[in-house]
């Protein structure tokens, strides 16, 4: 076991040059000019420009040369500097990675929180209305495209109704608190500036909402599954017997072991949850690591796209190990080769 | 999830047509058959400029009309004859690749195994939407460049399942049997294990149906599926979200996405309920 | 007295949270009423910062090496010029230049420096940092440096004296002196940094992410903070004399869509948004709302290019004009910016030198089919157009060249369509190029001769390269290149007879057909005065006051 724990955490960086590489390709071998972005239109014809801003960004250089020297930077902890922020990758990333990961955190609470509750809910009143309600709802869930549930719900909850903030993850004229962990309900609370704190949960409401129900298809059918396993063993029976009152039975002794191989299922949804990023990142101006690849592909801005496929491919690679080593702790039928 | 689902496979046990089945059965030919079908229905081209644009919904225009004044339920109805060959392609190219080389590869065992199962590990660890984008962006836009781009997503987790699946028949006491009597190891695989197998991959790819429709529409929301004026979902609500408080022009493409993907996971889940005894 | 408000400010606050979770009705929700409850909210005190809502383009802050819109606004407002632009964007005003002369065959210009600008630091604007500035753009070799093209030398006579020499009459200087990208730069203080000005300075300089956190310019504000596809804060500059600045702190926040910025403003939660589109401007119904449709100096255009490899038939002129006269210029107009845009004849804004008199485009399907029948191509042909997949001044070009395609139809031309990101755009377009294309133009001051030197097919600008000029002679037009020599040496009044016989060449060309110049939509709460769209500089900021 430990063995296995090890062998995957060598294997680790390998997989993680493979990434590299096969970014590093796909994104040199487009049929496009970053330097567009970097200078302007208008110079585009100027040689003299055009010489001056490949020499500077090193894209005068071979593709192999400038392959080897990406990943003799990148071991040293260098990523590079940004076409278009044109400042460190890794600072971009530092500011970006936390928003989305707020913003992640808060859909997967949403998540589960719905998930569990509907998964449980149907397995209690299996094949019963209830059931079916929850299993359509949670299928609904996990049918929406989140741009158009997103923009349905802006259109309804801001744009008409006015209840909820504007896109964004501030009001425009508030400022953020100062940088800790780049959370702003944390940050703001850290400063002691709750103005900000509640505004922040207000503007993360409607997108977590939508990126959270998205997951929740997924809790909570395998919730309901565990839950259905769960409550036909001897234990229930004899809580039951023993005359302890249906809820607590339900929360206290099935939902407690059923809830363990759903833990699991946060490594799958969260590679459902960083696709759903990308998407609904544009939709509520979220400054995230999910807007920032867009433009970073659109601007064919080479060092940032590496940068967010690094970062991405590090949490899948991560979330990956942990979702398989649970499913060994679990499950021991899994055999480890 | 699928993995441990696959573990324990099991024989069909036919009993067709509860609800879910039949409600995505529904969806599902109700799509199908516009994508069939819709060139001969008697509503307007969904290329040709209308009249008015950007109206509301009217008795002569149901969904309204969009920025070129064409009529969005016509787009919206011609979509599904982009949207479902495609992920048709998609789905099948996927499970033929998958499926074979992770078949190949449990069965073979040693380098093969390795070989592909790195290249699985690889593939899975980007993420699919940031996968599809990189391959989009260098092929060039376009619907057929995009399903390029999702086979290259979609095939390792149909190698997966088939090697898991291949893993825990191969120990199987008809395996041994088959193999003890001196049958070729091709014909094994073919005859003995791969017959068994099919089941999870089954569930799988039907779910996935739903999810293909769903990721062209997101690459074409992004702009990198399908090139005006073709009437994709994806690129429609796109157009949409510019204006989104002309609701409808989004309404429409988002809707029939729902409607379709919601099919094809009803047809999913109620598989899954006949195929794998664990959620019974 | 900031206490009490913020007493008030809070008590309403309370009530509007309660509604919000009462609306919803979720015990989640509801405990962030409490929370909410401490909330001063977004008051609209004196104090607040200005909010901008705006499609950040950014693309660095340095201005040797910015070029984007938003760029012009950030330079004009942080980097003075020494000549501005007047409200009625042609005259010419003195900013850090107080008056200049120039000899007879305008090679040679003399500024003299106002003796009391100083620089944000407090430290006095130089004839040396001009100097310094003007040879730091050209020698950087950075998206503006084209505009010290065919400067031949720049001098210091004394601290408060530049001349500046040209290679060639070019009577258009002082209208370049206009654009932002010229201003002047705390010279002292930026070498500190890491900048030059030496010839290698593309190569030594290192001061670019310096000029990203900081500013050195003696424009009416001063660099707060950038963070970059979020915000960008602007600070009044305390030692700004020139005018009284109205506003102490600006912010433009990046809000990507036109209903985003629409929202923002009816809601107060920005004071101003350039880049609504018409369509979205109508939806607002705030009466604190004013809107304002301007004519804008922006055009998008389509260009035709012969020399493209992708063509199926060879695109002589008189393809070139059929297909010109097969386009329906009105109807685009309704159809991309729900009218609210103006037609325009030649590659040359409407109201820039030369544009007087030019007949406007019009649609006529049987001139047309005349001409492509003389061609041969009675039955039509088909050609792939390509164009850059955006969002441009209002205009999105893919739902323009749709209507081009439709309109083409009528003649039997087919039009394939792909949309294409900027960047893959750039590499087709320079290197087999596009048959057919769609892009837009933005000047960067008022004069025409950037417009010839990029559009007109003259050996050498951009679009003759584009179009085939170096493989096919029939497309140069030489005498667009003299009679630009001749606009470039004319004394000021005169020179505006070459431009428009230039104009005429270009309309004649065929190659450059401008479809639209679309409306500037100015919109701002009415509480804010002083909002006007500037050809060189975008949005003079200092001009902005709030009541």
């Amino acid at each position: 076991m430990y063995r296995y724990i090890i062998r995957r955490l060598i294997a680790m960086p390998l997989l993680l040059l493979g990434i590299v590489s096969i970014a590093f390709l796909l994104t040199h071998f487009t049929k496009g000019d970053p330097l567009i972005s970097i200078i302007g239109e208008r110079q585009m014809d100027n040689p003299i420009v055009i010489a001056a801003a490949r020499a500077r960004w090193g894209l005068d250089r071979s593709l192999p040369e400038q392959y080897l020297i990406y990943v003799g930077n990148l071991l040293t902890g260098d990523l590079g500097t940004s076409f278009q922020t044109k400042q460190g990758v890794a600072k971009d990333l530092l500011q970006r990675l936390p928003a989305t990961l707020e913003l992640v955190t808060a859909a997967m609470l949403v998540g589960c929180l719905l998930g569990v509750t509907l998964g449980v809910v149907a397995a209690h009143y299996r094949d019963r209305a209830a059931d079916h309600l929850a299993r359509l709802l949670a299928l609904i869930g996990s049918s929406l495209p989140v741009f158009w549930s997103g923009l349905i719900l802006l259109f309804v909850f801001w744009y008409t109704l006015r209840i909820l903030p504007s896109p964004g993850r501030l009001d425009t004229r508030s400022t953020a608190p100062p940088f800790v962990t780049g959370f702003y309900t944390i940050d703001s609370v850290v400063a002691g500036n709750f103005a900000v704190f509640a505004e922040s949960i207000w503007h993360l409401i409607l997108p977590a909402c939508v990126l959270g129900w998205a997951v929740m298809g997924i809790i909570s059918r395998l919730v309901r599954a565990s839950m259905l396993d769960v409550l036909n063993q001897d234990y229930i029976l004899a809580a039951r017997a023993k005359g302890a009152s249906e809820p607590r039975v339900l929360v206290n002794h099935a939902l407690r072991n059923a809830l363990i191989p759903t833990l699991t299922i946060v490594g799958f949804s969260f590679a459902y949850l960083i696709t759903g990023a990308v998407l609904s990142e544009k939709i509520f101006s979220w400054p995230g690591m999910g807007s920032y690849a867009v433009d970073a592909a659109r601007n064919l801005d080479y060092p940032a796209i590496m940068g967010v496929t690094i970062v991405g491919g590090t949490a899948f690679l991560l979330t990956n190990l942990v979702t398989d080593i649970a499913y060994a702790f679990v499950d021991p039928r899994i055999r480890f080769r | 999830m699928a993995e441990t689902a696959s573990l324990r496979p099991t024989f069909v046990r036919p009993r067709w047509l509860t609800a879910p089945v039949a409600a995505g059965a529904l969806l599902v030919l109700f799509w199908v058959g516009v994508a069939l079908t819709v060139q001969w229905w008697p509503i307007d081209d969904p290329v040709l400029f209308a009249g008015k644009r950007l109206a509301s919904p009217s008795a002569a225009h149901w969904l309204g009309t969009d920025a070129l004044s064409r009529d969005v339920l016509s787009r919206t109805l011609h979509g599904a004859q982009h949207s479902l060959p495609i992920a048709l392609v998609v789905i099948l190219s996927a499970v033929a690749i998958g499926a074979s080389l992770g078949a190949v590869g449990g069965f073979l065992g040693g380098l093969a195994d390795a070989a592909v199962m790195r290249l699985v590990d690889i593939t899975l660890s980007f993420p699919p939407i940031l996968l599809a984008m990189a391959v989009t962006a260098s092929l060039g836009p376009g619907l057929w460049h995009a399903a390029i781009a999702m086979i290259i997503v979609w095939w390792p987790i149909y190698a997966r399942l088939m090697r898991a699946q291949v893993l825990a028949i191969r120990e199987r006491e008809h395996v041994e049997a088959a193999v003890a009597a001196g049958a070729t190891a091709p014909r094994v695989l073919l005859a003995h294990i791969l017959p068994l197998c099919w089941s999870p991959i089954l569930i799988n790819a039907t779910m996935d149906f739903g999810q293909v429709v769903l990721l062209i529409a997101s690459l074409s929301f992004i702009g990198l599926g399908a090139s005006p004026p073709t009437p994709e979902w994806g690129q429609m609500i796109s157009e949409g979200a510019q204006k989104f408080y002309q609701w409808w022009i989004a309404f429409g493409p988002g809707m029939a996405i729902l409607s379709i993907v919601l099919g094809f996971n009803f047809l999913g889940d109620g598989l899954r309920d006949f195929l794998d005894p664990r959620t019974q | 007295m900031k206490k009490g408000m913020m007493n008030t400010v809070r008590s309403r606050c309370v009530a509007t949270t309660t509604r919000r979770a009462l609306l919803l009705a979720a015990p989640v929700f509801a405990s962030l009423a409490g929370a909410s409850g401490l909330l001063p909210a977004s008051a609209q005190a004196a104090d607040t910062p200005l909010v901008i809502a705006r499609a950040m383009d950014i693309n660095s802050l340095d201005p040797a090496r910015t070029w984007c819109d938003t760029c012009q606004i950030y330079v004009s407002n942080v980097y003075e010029s020494l000549i501005g632009l007047g409200p009625d964007n042609k005259t010419l005003m003195p900013r850090l230049a107080t008056k200049w002369e120039s000899n007879a065959d305008q090679t040679q210009f003399t500024f003299h420096l106002d003796p009391d600008a100083v620089f944000s630091d407090g430290s006095p604007v130089e004839a040396k940092d001009v100097k310094w500035s003007w040879e730091r753009l050209h020698n950087i070799k950075g998206g503006p440096s084209f505009m010290m093209d065919g400067v031949k030398s720049i001098e210091a006579p004394d601290a408060h004296t530049v001349v500046a020499t040209m290679e060639a009459p070019n009577s258009e200087f002082l209208g370049i002196l206009t654009a932002p990208y010229t201003g002047a730069v705390n010279s002292d203080v930026a070498i500190a940094n890491g900048a030059n000005a030496n010839a290698d300075a593309d190569k030594s300089d290192t001061s670019e992410p310096w000029f990203m956190a900081n500013s050195a310019g003696s424009g009416p504000y001063v660099l707060a903070d950038y963070k970059a596809d979020d915000e960008l804060r602007f600070k009044a500059n305390p030692n700004y004399k020139r005018s009284k600045v109205g506003i102490s702190e600006i912010v433009v926040k990046n809000t990507k869509d036109a209903v985003a910025q629409a929202q923002l403003l009816e809601s107060g939660a920005a004071d101003i948004a350039m880049q609504i589109d018409p369509d979205t401007a109508k939806t607002i119904k705030s009466d604190s709302v004013a809107i304002e449709m301007v004519p804008s100096y922006n055009f998008v255009y389509v260009a035709v290019s012969p020399g493209a490899k992708g063509n199926t038939v060879k695109l002589t002129k008189e393809v070139r004009q059929a297909i010109g006269y097969a386009l329906d210029y009105n109807g685009t107009v309704e159809f991309t910016v729900a009218g609210q845009g103006k037609l325009q004849a030649a590659p040359i804004p409407n109201g820039f030198p030369g544009t007087d008199g030019l007949p406007t485009p019009t649609q006529d399907i049987a001139k047309a089919k005349e001409l492509l029948e003389k061609a041969g191509l009675g039955n039509g042909f088909e050609i792939n157009a390509e164009f850059p997949n955006m969002n441009v001044y209002g205009v999105d070009l893919s739902l323009l060249m749709q209507k081009v395609q439709q309109d083409l139809a009528q003649v039997n031309i087919k039009v394939g369509l792909t949309p294409l990101e900027f960047s893959v755009w750039r590499t087709h377009v320079r290197g087999d190029g596009i048959p057919l294309t769609a892009v837009f133009y933005a000047p960067d001051y008022f004069g025409s001769a950037q417009y010839i030197q990029y559009f007109a097919m003259t050996e050498g600008t951009p679009w003759w390269k584009r179009a085939g000029g170096e493989h096919d002679a029939t497309i140069t037009n030489a005498k667009e290149g003299d009679l630009l020599k001749q606009a470039l040496a004319a004394p000021e009044a005169e020179k505006d007879k070459f431009f428009h016989d230039i104009a005429m060449e270009m309309i004649n060309d065929r190659v450059i057909i401008p479809l639209v110049s679309p409306d500037v939509v100015l919109a701002h709460a009415k509480s804010v005065k002083g909002v006007r769209y500037s050809a060189c500089c975008n949005l003079p900021l200092d001009e902005i006051t709030r009541e």
